[in-house]
């Protein structure tokens, strides 16, 4: 069952994403992210990270995914422009480069060996108090400084973006 | 203890590889910007597997904060292309090479 | 009150910066402040020198030293150096007629340097500090404080000789002395070094006279003998002795009062003042002694001779005081040190009026000239004559100058210059002593040569200039007369006791230098002796040597003394005395007869002996020596350092590796397109042989 899961929406996700890069139409590539997003969420649910799936979709195919939508809009970009122009020739070494590095990471992700280890965070654990119980109780304590940084990180990005973004009188 | 975790892993080199080829061919800079965002996802997924492969909820804040940082990223980021799209009237990164010799 | 000291330097130097920064306001404003600023601070600093030295008068002779530590200067590891001057005879003699000469100067610069428009005020700002650091050179307590002041005054040459700087010649001048100078203070400086570190051996880390000279008997005979030719080296240079002395006729060049001032009166005996002060350290070399006796004496001579044909007014006089002072080298080296400190002290006083005076007379004939819109030049001596009756102050008090360094007896010039003589006979230097002797008669003879060609006879001024020619103004006559008087008795300080004085400079100067070298290489000799004790105390044995040294020392004093007492007789010196006053008689008679009397002889002389004319005129080609033995083989040398080593390798090697970079540069600079995918890309490339290399890694 989590194998045919599994590969239904990996192949989702990877036909998503190559859409997202091939499609002409930059507001369509926008709409197979969200698609590809989606399947990413199904994904995380299988890995049992399910705090992780919901925020998934909700920053990402919600939030993210609407801001981008959005500027296109105000952009309003259609085609990509440059189309007629040669190909640059560090393009083709990059793709080159990346299917080297691509056929690599390969050899290594299958070679892997399967880790087992043994931590504290058991199924079991996460059974019997909930996942967001289990992760509040470590944010809050262990990560506060990294979560209050982040909240910082986060004011500092909605300064900075309307002060570039506003316009000179 | 993961089920196919290598199967995962591969899932996420491909996702990863895909979102870089767009990252570095496309010119239109906010499909560049979404392309990132799948690499980060790749990235994300491989962390969740991770995680939950040694029992630990480290993974699990790494993708936590990862979020956190491409949300702040989307929106300095977006308020970029506007003032590309300003000055130059275009968001074509091959337009923008200023910083060069 | 003696802790007042330091206000000796501070007024000139106050002087200097109320000048030096206001000036140019000031003389517009009106001209007379400049000078008054000068004058006073000058003033205000002699004052203040004559009450200490009154003071100073009224202590017992033994009691005559006084230190005074104004401030740390320098302090750094051992080296502990304080600004700190020191009150004692020798040092107040010297601040007495440095101040005192000098603001006589300073007044008379008031009417001779009047007419320099806009640049009034620097004249007086550099004679300023030209006071301040002769007095620090003079009341230093230490060997740094006083080459501080050797620098000082040094500075101030080079910059008054290139006063009017606007013609070539005088610049090229201050260049001459100052690079000359540099040479001799290159000397100086390594004698300071190897004092401090050779003294530092022995545990004395110090530079300060009260306590390097109660230890110099610890360094071994040739050390000292090489301390004392380096330092001997600046002095060569500073004094204007053989083979330094090449910058002092050219000096010349700069305003006739700063020809009076520093390079007659006081800078030039600066090496003499350091030498008397160093007496101790020198009483320990007999050869470095020997070797200041001989170039004093050389140099009398042969400045002398060249000063028999100048035509130059100002360089008859500057090869006149490079004779005189290599009289005071004499004087020095043969170990009458206050025989040579008094010569200074007439010697400052004759000189400065002869410098004045011949000022005075180029004065004149300059206006004189100018009125009638003459190119002549001011200061040939071909072209005055019969000035008596026009300048008459000056040629009085200028006579009497001459008289005083002719060595007319009652004339201060007699007193010493004798008593230099008859000391350098009394040691037992015959050849020394003739040599003297000799170069007294030619004195004799330039002086009077001056004399007669200047102001006797008719006026040879062309054009009809001689009936403009008048006295100088009072602020140039005044000085003139301060210091005739002084020129005339200044030498009755020291009236020997075969003439029934009792030579009060001698008993004066006697705690600093004592009675010359018996005495002193006693002193140093019973010291070393007790040093050695002392050291034989704490380690035994090895002081035996020692003290072996010292009583050798004290014998070799003893055997000295004796040597010198066999030769003192009453009749000697009166003997000697006549002597030297029949050659400067026959020096006058001379000068009278190819002057006066048959004035077709001087011409004739020149054309029958003209090899030997032509080389005195030109100054025994001295100069030209130099050039071709110094200056051409530094200049190529140089030549080669700029174009072979210089140009070629530094500068080729910068530049090359500077091309290098460039090209390297200009290839690797298409990397940096400017294009943001295009770094992705090395970010790849990057990455790939990152895991290509942990792959080879996990493999091998």
């Amino acid at each position: 069952m989590e194998l045919i899961m599994l590969l239904l929406c990996g192949g989702f996700a990877i036909v998503t994403s190559l859409m997202v890069i091939f499609a002409k139409n930059t507001i369509h590539s926008a709409l197979w992210m969200v698609a590809s997003f989606f399947f990413m969420a199904v994904l995380y649910l299988l890995l049992r990270a399910e705090f992780i799936a919901i925020l998934q979709i909700i920053v990402y195919a919600g939030a993210i995914m609407m801001f981008i939508i959005y500027a296109i809009m105000m952009l309003n970009i259609r085609q990509e422009e440059g189309e007629k122009a040669p190909v640059r020739k560090s393009k083709v070494v990059g793709v080159v480069a990346l299917l080297v590095l691509f056929l690599e990471l390969l050899v290594v992700a299958v070679n892997k060996g399967v880790l087992a280890m043994h931590g504290p965070i058991t199924d079991q654990l996460m059974q019997k108090y909930g996942q967001i119980a289990v992760l509040s109780n470590f944010l809050f304590s262990d990560y506060l400084l990294a979560f209050e940084l982040a909240s910082i990180l986060l004011t500092a990005g909605v300064v900075g973006a309307v002060v570039l973004a506003k316009q000179k009188q | 203890m993961v089920a196919y975790q290598n199967l995962y892993m591969a899932l996420a080199v491909v996702l990863f590889i895909i979102g870089a080829i767009g990252a570095i061919t496309r010119r239109n800079a906010i499909v560049v910007f979404m392309c990132i965002e799948i690499m980060l996802g790749a990235v994300n997924l491989l962390f969740i597997t991770f995680s939950r492969a040694n029992q630990s909820l480290d993974g699990i804040f790494m993708v936590l904060f990862v979020m956190a940082v491409a949300a702040a990223e989307a929106a300095v980021g977006l308020a970029i292309f506007i003032l590309m799209y300003r000055k130059k009237g275009t968001i074509n990164v091959e337009s923008f090479n200023l910083m060069k010799w | 009150m003696f802790d007042k000291v330091w206000l000796i330097p501070i007024f000139p130097i106050i002087g200097v910066l109320i000048n030096g920064l206001l000036g140019r306001r000031i003389e517009e404003i009106n001209k007379d402040i400049v000078h008054w600023v000068a004058c006073v601070a000058v003033g205000l600093s002699f004052v203040l020198t004559c009450v200490l030295f009154f003071q100073m008068l009224g202590l017992p002779p033994d009691q005559r030293l006084y230190e005074f530590t104004w401030f740390d200067w320098i302090s750094g590891g051992v080296l502990h150096t304080y600004v700190a001057y020191q009150i004692d005879p020798l040092s107040m003699m010297m601040c007495m007629f440095v101040t005192g000469v000098g603001f006589l100067i300073h007044v008379y610069s008031i009417g001779y340097m009047y007419h320099e428009e806009g640049r009034y005020y620097r004249f007086f700002t550099y004679l300023n500090l030209f006071m301040f650091s002769m007095i620090n050179l003079i009341l230093a307590n230490n060997y740094l404080l006083l080459f501080l002041g050797w620098e000082g005054v040094g500075l101030c040459s080079y910059l008054l000789i290139g006063f009017w700087f606007s013609e070539e010649a005088n610049a090229i001048a201050g260049k001459k002395a100052f690079i000359t100078n540099r040479v001799g203070d290159f000397g100086f400086i390594l004698g300071l070094l190897l004092l401090y570190t050779q003294l530092g051996a022995h545990g004395v880390w110090s530079l300060q006279f009260s306590e390097v000279f109660p230890h110099v008997h610890l360094l071994s005979p040739s050390m000292a003998t090489a301390i004392c030719l380096l330092l001997f080296v600046g002095c060569t240079a500073k004094s204007a002795q053989i083979p330094l002395y090449v910058w002092l006729p050219d000096a010349m060049a700069g305003p006739t009062p700063v020809s009076a001032l520093i390079h007659a009166a006081t800078m030039v005996t600066s090496g003499v003042y350091m030498i008397a002060r160093s007496n101790i350290l020198y009483s320990l070399s007999p050869f470095a002694m020997g070797v200041v006796a001989t170039f004093g004496a050389l140099t009398a001579i042969f400045a002398a001779s060249i000063g028999l044909v100048q035509n130059d007014i100002k360089k008859v006089l500057a090869y006149s005081t490079v004779s005189q002072l290599g009289y005071m080298f004499l004087g020095l080296g043969v170990g009458a040190f206050a025989a040579g400190m008094f010569h200074v002290l007439t010697h400052a006083f004759f000189k400065a009026l002869l410098f004045l005076g011949s000022g005075s007379v180029i004065h004149a004939m300059h206006h004189g000239l100018h009125k009638v819109h003459s190119h002549a030049d001011a200061q040939d001596m071909r072209n005055m004559g019969g000035l008596k009756d026009k300048t008459p102050i000056t040629y009085v008090t200028f006579l009497i100058a001459t008289l005083a360094i002719a060595g007319i007896p009652g004339f201060s010039g007699f007193f010493s210059k004798d008593e230099i003589l008859w000391q350098t006979y009394a040691h037992g230097h015959f050849v020394l002593w003739l040599i003297g002797a000799v170069a007294a008669g030619m004195t004799a003879f330039y002086m009077f040569r001056l004399v007669f060609m200047t102001f006797f006879n008719e006026c040879r001024a062309p054009d009809g200039a001689a009936e403009h020619l008048h006295e100088s103004p009072k602020s140039m006559t005044v000085p003139l007369m301060i210091l005739a008087f002084l020129a005339a008795v200044g030498g009755y300080l020291g009236v020997p006791k075969a003439l029934g004085g009792n030579n009060r400079i001698e008993h004066f100067l006697e705690p600093v230098m004592g009675l010359g070298p018996e005495k002193l290489l006693k002193k140093a000799g019973a010291a070393m002796a007790g040093g050695a004790h002392h050291l034989a105390e704490a380690a035994h044995g090895a002081a035996e040597h020692a003290a072996a040294a010292g009583h050798a020392v004290a014998g070799h004093a003893a055997a000295m003394a004796e040597h010198a007492g066999a030769h003192h007789s009453l009749f000697a010196e009166y003997l000697l005395m006549g002597i030297s006053v029949a050659i400067a008689l026959i020096g006058i008679f001379i000068a009278y007869t190819m002057y006066i009397r048959k004035r077709e002889l001087p011409a004739k002389l020149a054309e029958s002996f003209p090899f030997l004319y032509r080389l005195l005129l030109n100054k025994w080609y001295v100069d030209e020596l130099y050039e071709l033995v110094v200056i051409k083989p530094i200049h190529g040398f140089s030549q080669l350092l700029w174009k072979g080593v210089d140009v070629a390798i530094v500068d080729g090697t910068v530049n090359g590796v500077a091309r290098v970079v460039g090209w390297f540069s200009g290839v690797i600079r298409y990397l940096q397109s400017g294009y943001v995918q295009s770094y992705a890309v090395s970010v790849v490339l990057g990455t790939v042989v990152l895991i290509i290399y942990y792959f080879i890694k996990a493999l091998s």
